[in-house]
């Protein structure tokens, strides 16, 4: 499903290097949810990102489905992120211009293929926005637009989602909402999830947590271990 | 709607500010062009026009070396049959010397423009006799029209003074003559009779000793469209005389070529603001897609490419291009329509000749339409070149 082999990435220039990410291997099944955690700064959010294509590593493989994607061209990894990848950001950054209807169906538009709404509608029903569908995207509350995130991310049916701090900027309560949502999705879809986190025990118990620690990764067993 | 289109119309409708302001930009860009365009080319056609009103027809026939010696009386009936030719009439100029005398006392002598004309035939082929505002045309032999401005050299000559003109005919003899001034002539812009005396044709052939010349033969159709086919026709049916026949274009040549260098210039100078529009649209765009920047690399992230991204601005630069086109030109349409109306003028200068140019106003709206998608490539290229990781960081 996802296998991560001797990712490393390393910012700045030689003689000021900054690694990031150093020789980080791990795999996630299909349907698990998976959190990283770590502290600030610790290479978490790079991880997300070079799983997401949005960033590319130095050294290393990701394998989605079989793909290595580091040998993708820039198209290719539009098209790739678009089929296989959906992603939930911490400010769910919904296109203000766009209802929420829109923003969910936007993935599918991006896809060219063929579409109906009444599969953005099913999602937003199951999410708890149907009543919200034609609402400016910047018309409605943090817990609703990242519950639309959460639609736009599943819409085109993708192998993993990624979240992003996905309850970093709700309160605790609807924090606990937007959890449940994700796990229950993952759950009702059989969904891979990958979620970065500074706060493990909101999601309580998940299938596998990737710890990240001065840009090496530790699996929970391993951390046990290492601790 | 396709939503690149749809995205694109959004981001720019909700930023009012922005797409007035490149509207406004591209609305002016067009309307520099069409004022240019009512105020000079209106200035040329009516220069054009008056020329063929008062001095040429639209068509005039000369001779190639020194007075026409046919008969007028049947050149002019042989044009007439041309369906073509409304009405033609026979001109001579001459130079004088020109005394005015009041109580006895010589006030003023100025040497002159003399203009002979057939006061019946003149006023079916040309309006020059309307520019006389102040008494009547030629109408006998011993009656004079004056032109305003030379009126006013002589010393404010009015209608009813007697003047005396003096000639100095083919033999090289001093002829003088008495006339009583009928009328004063004053035509907007001075290209009537303005700085010229009118008098009967047979009174200066009379005065000059050639009874039977003239300098040109003004011919006015009814259809200026046929100018060439006149001209031609005329040409070969007389080619053993000396006869130059010339369209108004032609025979003013040199007093219009000026002009329409002036008028090409003026247009480059209309095209540079066109470009300078172009430059604020780039500008507003720039700012558009800096305001924009999460947005992109949201859409990126999704799985939108950099050509969808590119197509959204594109699309953009042509909305600007259609609203700002279509509001351009029903600005200028207006402003023409409005100078049309009001017969526009400056200072009292002849009034413009405002016609609807239909080709050279789309050429306008589609050039300004073009420029707008032009100006929109690099903001374009731009929002293609930010990587979505980045773009996302943006506040």
């Amino acid at each position: 499903m996802l296998e991560v082999s001797g990712l490393t990435k390393i910012y700045g220039p030689k003689d000021n290097q900054v690694r990031a990410l150093d020789e980080v291997s791990f795999s996630i099944e299909q349907g698990e949810i998976a959190l990283i955690v770590g502290s600030s700064g610790s290479g978490k959010s790079t991880l997300l990102n070079m799983i997401g294509l949005l960033d590319r590593p130095t050294k290393g493989h990701i394998r989605i489905d079989g793909v290595d994607t580091t040998t993708l061209n820039d198209g290719a990894i539009s098209t790739f992120r678009n089929r296989k990848l959906g992603f939930i950001f911490q400010f769910s950054n919904l296109l203000s211009d766009l209802s929420v209807l829109e923003n969910v169906l936007l993935p599918l538009q991006i896809s060219g293929r063929d579409y109906t709404e009444e599969d953005a509608k099913e999602l937003l029903r199951a999410v708890g926005l149907d009543d919200q569908i034609s609402k400016r995207a910047n018309k409605i509350s943090g817990g609703q637009a990242q519950r639309a995130a959460i639609a736009r991310g599943l819409i085109n049916k993708p192998s993993i989602v990624l979240a992003d701090e996905p309850t970093g900027n709700l309160d605790s309560l609807t924090s606990e909402k937007i959890v449940e949502l994700i796990k229950s999705m993952a759950k009702r879809l059989n969904q891979t999830f990958i979620i970065v986190t500074h706060d493990r025990e909101h999601f309580g118990d998940v299938d596998r947590i990737i710890t990240i620690k001065d840009g090496k990764a530790f699996q929970d067993e391993q951390m046990e271990i290492t601790a | 709607m396709e939503y690149r289109l749809r995205l694109a119309k959004r981001m720019l409708f909700n930023k009012k500010g922005s797409l007035i302001g490149a509207i406004l930009a591209v609305t002016i860009g067009i309307l520099v062009i069409h004022v240019n365009f009512v105020i000079f080319q209106g200035l040329y056609d009516a220069i054009v026009r008056d020329v063929t009103d008062y001095n040429i027809g639209n068509v005039q026939i000369t001779d190639k070396i020194d007075y026409i010696e046919k008969s007028d009386l049947s050149l002019v009936n042989w044009l007439e049959r041309i369906p073509y030719v409304e009405a033609a009439t026979p001109r001579l100029s001459a130079h004088g010397e020109m005394d005015v005398v009041t109580n006895g006392m010589l006030i003023e002598e100025a040497r002159i423009p003399v203009v002979g004309v057939d006061p019946f035939r003149d006023i079916r082929a040309s309006t020059v006799h309307e520019t006389v505002a102040d008494g009547t045309y030629v109408f006998s032999r011993n009656t004079m029209v004056l032109g305003s401005v030379l009126a006013e050299d002589l010393g404010g000559v009015q209608v009813g003074d007697s003047v005396k003109l003096i000639l100095i005919d083919r033999w090289g003899q001093e002829q003088t003559k008495r006339f009583t001034v009928s009328g004063l002539a004053e035509s907007p812009g001075g290209q009537g009779f303005d700085y010229s005396a009118v008098i009967h044709i047979d009174t200066l052939r009379d005065m000059l000793k050639r009874p039977s010349s003239s300098d040109s033969i003004l011919i006015r159709l009814n259809d200026p469209s046929k100018a060439l086919e006149v001209k031609d026709f005329f040409l070969l049916s007389f080619p053993n005389d000396d006869f130059v026949a010339q369209t108004v274009e032609e025979a003013s040549e040199k007093q219009l070529a000026g002009f329409r260098s002036g008028i090409a210039l003026i247009n480059l100078i209309g095209y540079f603001g066109m470009m300078s529009s172009a430059f604020a649209i780039v500008t507003i765009q720039m700012m558009l897609v800096n305001g924009k920047t999460k947005e992109i690399g949201v859409m990126r992230s999704i799985g939108a490419r950099r050509k969808d991204i590119l197509i959204i601005f594109i699309f953009q630069g042509m909305i600007i291009g259609a609203i700002g086109a279509g509001v351009g030109t029903a600005t200028g349409l207006g402003y023409t329509f409005y100078a049309k109306e009001t017969k526009m003028s400056f200072n009292g200068s002849l009034a413009l000749e405002v016609t609807y140019n239909w080709e050279k106003i789309s050429q306008t709206a589609l050039l300004s339409f073009l420029l707008a998608i032009v100006a929109s490539l690099y903001p374009s290229y731009r929002a293609t070149r930010l990587l979505p990781v980045e773009a996302m960081r943006t506040v």
